[in-house]
């Protein structure tokens, strides 16, 4: 230990008497069950408990073979890419308006926070209200063309409000971070751009997004992972996976087949794969678009 | 002489401020109606303390800031409704404002980028300018892997590549130490020479001002005080405010009250004598102050500053500090007693009550 650090804690059991309720949490919720989740898929698991027996890779080999699965993964990927896709661009359409102090963008500024606040159960409740095919906002759409929009029924009408309620709820923080990221720059490299014969239009793309790629790519990672845990709130309040699976994503077809069909050995094993998917997405991420906005200011 | 030189040279356009006028708002005017030539082909230093409007008024010319009335005119042609790319200015930033995504050539291709030059055109320009500055060896860098007098150098090219009518720079020289601060100077000063741009350059540095300005343009509160060479600003100036801004040590200025005959100090010492009634401002340089036995003014000397080639004597007089810059270092202990005598010649005159200088009254002017 350095003489600077001892300089802050006298006891030297002080630092670590601090951290231990924030590590106890993390190893509680987070670590224990993933290391479980990882051991239950080498295992056959008995859904009440009471023993379990070694099967090897075979769980694998049984959901890897399960075309359901791949439905499910397919779907979650189209969400994951659809949706966090939105979930970027559109914030960040609204933050380099908002950076542009355009009319009434200090009100929005604070109106578009809000939504961080609301929980994703809520969001979930909330979006199947609007786009309820009845009294929802899209109800006189089914008044004017009967039966166009009803995601109760329609598979796709209900992937699509999925996808809404999730963009949603992602566009405060990824705003408040992109706009973070745009009022960074300074005013003479606005100017600097103007002198140079660049239109408002023209520095967007030449100066602000290259200036910010640090800011869309911290969100982009964020989204890409949360999209495909976050998205279980959604769909259990929204959807429940229906209409006929069509909003079956990978995160809610574990919750299923774990806690109600007590395939407790399958969803350990998709838990795992999912897992290992999304690390492996994160890190491709970091090394394909990471390296590409290294520079100082 | 490259072609750049000679485009330039001959795109080199005046500026004229006529009735120029900014405000905020309605109360507070930043600059009250302005009437300014900057002739072609000259370096023109807007010179003033911070917040004198130097800044806003460039940024006006620039296109950077809307005037809020008046007209602008660059080369024969109104421009203060125009944006600033229709203006032919290009714009020198105190922070260099250059793009850190973008490798040197591309920070000063960028303007000709924009406007669709094809890129065989673009290269070629881009390493006409960089042999002209210096920068041939760096155009792949980025702006981070510069230094700070390099980092200038980019910022230069990329507002002489687009070969401007106008040249702006906002205190190009301030974030440099002083010794890059000093060989930049002379770059600047050399490359004007070459390639004869109108340059209207801002800054708060006299010495900036007073070694590459043709003429000098000194602002106080929006107004300005002065526009005119930087050697009659030093030896004529024309008000208070210049006097005691030019020069360094600045003039030396002692209220003084003439009753007909002779105009005396606040101590009732006699400066000189003169025919004149009332109160005034008397001005003189430090250098221009003899100082030795038997002088009719007395002063108390409080500190000196030995600077090597010439000291610094810091004494008081009738109330007042008098700077006395004597050209040997001279050994002088504190607290003594000093004869001074201020020659005729040398004497300034202002007017007590608007501070504005009274040429012929006495003295240099």
């Amino acid at each position: 230990m350095s003489a600077a650090s001892q300089a802050l804690f006298a006891n030297r059991w002080l630092p670590v008497l601090l951290v231990t309720p924030l590590a106890l949490l993390i190893v509680v919720f987070f670590y224990v069950p993933i290391i479980q989740a990882f051991y239950w898929s080498f295992f056959l698991e008995r859904p009440f408990g009471g023993g379990s027996i070694f099967v090897g890779w075979a769980n694998f080999a049984r959901v890897l073979a399960d075309p359901q699965f791949w439905q499910a993964g397919r779907r979650t990927l189209l969400f994951m890419v659809v949706g966090s896709s939105l979930a970027v661009l559109i914030p960040l359409i609204l933050a380099v308006a908002a950076d542009r102090a355009i009319a009434l963008s200090q009100p929005a500024r604070n109106v578009l926070v809000w939504p961080k606040g609301v929980a994703g159960a809520s969001i979930g409740v909330v979006f199947a209200f609007i786009f309820n095919p009845f009294v929802g906002i899209l109800a006189p759409l089914n008044h004017w063309f009967p039966g166009i929009w009803n995601p109760g029924i329609d598979g796709t009408d209900a992937f699509i409000t999925l996808i809404a309620a999730h963009v949603w709820g992602g566009i405060p923080f990824n705003f408040v971070i992109l706009l973070a990221g745009l009022q960074s720059i300074p005013r003479t490299m606005h100017q600097a751009a103007a002198m140079d014969g660049a239109g408002p239009w023209r520095r967007i793309f030449d100066v602000q997004l290259p200036l910010i790629m640090p800011q869309i790519f911290l969100t982009l990672v964020l989204e890409f992972t949360e999209s495909v845990t976050s998205a279980f709130a959604l769909v259990d309040t929204m959807t429940q996976g229906g209409p006929g699976g069509a909003t079956m994503l990978l995160v809610y077809k574990i919750y299923t087949d774990g806690f109600a069909g007590y395939d407790l050995s399958g969803a350990a094993t998709q838990t795992a794969i999912l897992m290992v998917f999304v690390i492996l997405l994160t890190s491709a991420q970091f090394a394909f678009l990471g390296r590409r906005i290294s520079y100082e200011r | 002489m490259n072609a750049i030189d000679t485009a330039i040279r001959a795109a080199a356009s005046s500026i004229a401020l006529k009735g120029v006028t900014k405000s905020y708002d309605a109360a507070h005017q930043v600059i009250p109606p302005m009437d300014a030539e900057f002739r072609a082909g000259e370096f023109t230093v807007v010179l003033g303390p911070s917040g004198c409007g130097k800044s806003t008024l460039l940024q006006m010319i620039a296109g950077l800031e809307r005037v809020s009335g008046g007209a602008i005119v660059i080369g024969g042609r109104e421009v203060q409704n125009l944006e600033p790319k229709h203006r032919g200015c290009a714009m020198v930033f105190q922070n260099y404002a250059l793009y850190p995504h973008m490798s040197v050539f591309d920070n000063v291709a960028y303007s000709l980028k924009v406007a669709g030059m094809p890129k065989p055109e673009r290269i070629e320009r881009v390493e006409a300018v960089a042999r002209m500055l210096g920068l041939s060896e760096l155009l792949a860098r980025r702006p981070s892997q510069l230094s700070g007098g390099q980092r200038q150098r980019v910022a230069i090219g990329r507002a002489i590549v687009r070969e401007p009518g106008v040249l702006l720079f906002d205190e190009p020289l301030s974030n440099l130490d002083a010794q890059l601060r000093h060989d930049m100077r002379l770059e600047l000063a050399d490359l004007h020479r070459r390639i004869g741009a109108t340059t209207a350059f801002v800054t708060h540095d006299q010495v900036e001002a007073m070694t590459l300005a043709d003429r000098i343009l000194i602002l106080n509160k929006g107004r300005i005080e002065q526009f005119d060479t930087p050697k009659a600003i030093y030896h004529r100036p024309a008000s208070v405010f210049v006097a005691k801004f030019i020069g360094s040590p600045p003039m030396n200025v002692l209220p003084v009250t003439g009753d007909g005959s002779v105009l005396r100090l606040a101590d009732g010492q006699v400066v000189v004598e003169a025919p004149l009634n009332g109160n005034f401002v008397l001005g003189i340089r430090p250098e221009d102050i003899v100082f030795g036995t038997g002088g009719p003014l007395k002063a108390r000397l409080r500190y000196r500053e030995d600077l090597g080639s010439h000291s610094v004597l810091a004494a008081d007089l009738a109330g007042e500090v008098v700077r006395v810059a004597t050209p040997f270092g001279v050994d002088i202990a504190e607290a003594t007693d000093l004869s001074l005598s201020f020659p005729q010649a040398r004497l300034h005159l202002f007017d007590a009550a608007t501070g504005r200088a009274l040429p012929g009254a006495i003295g240099a002017q």
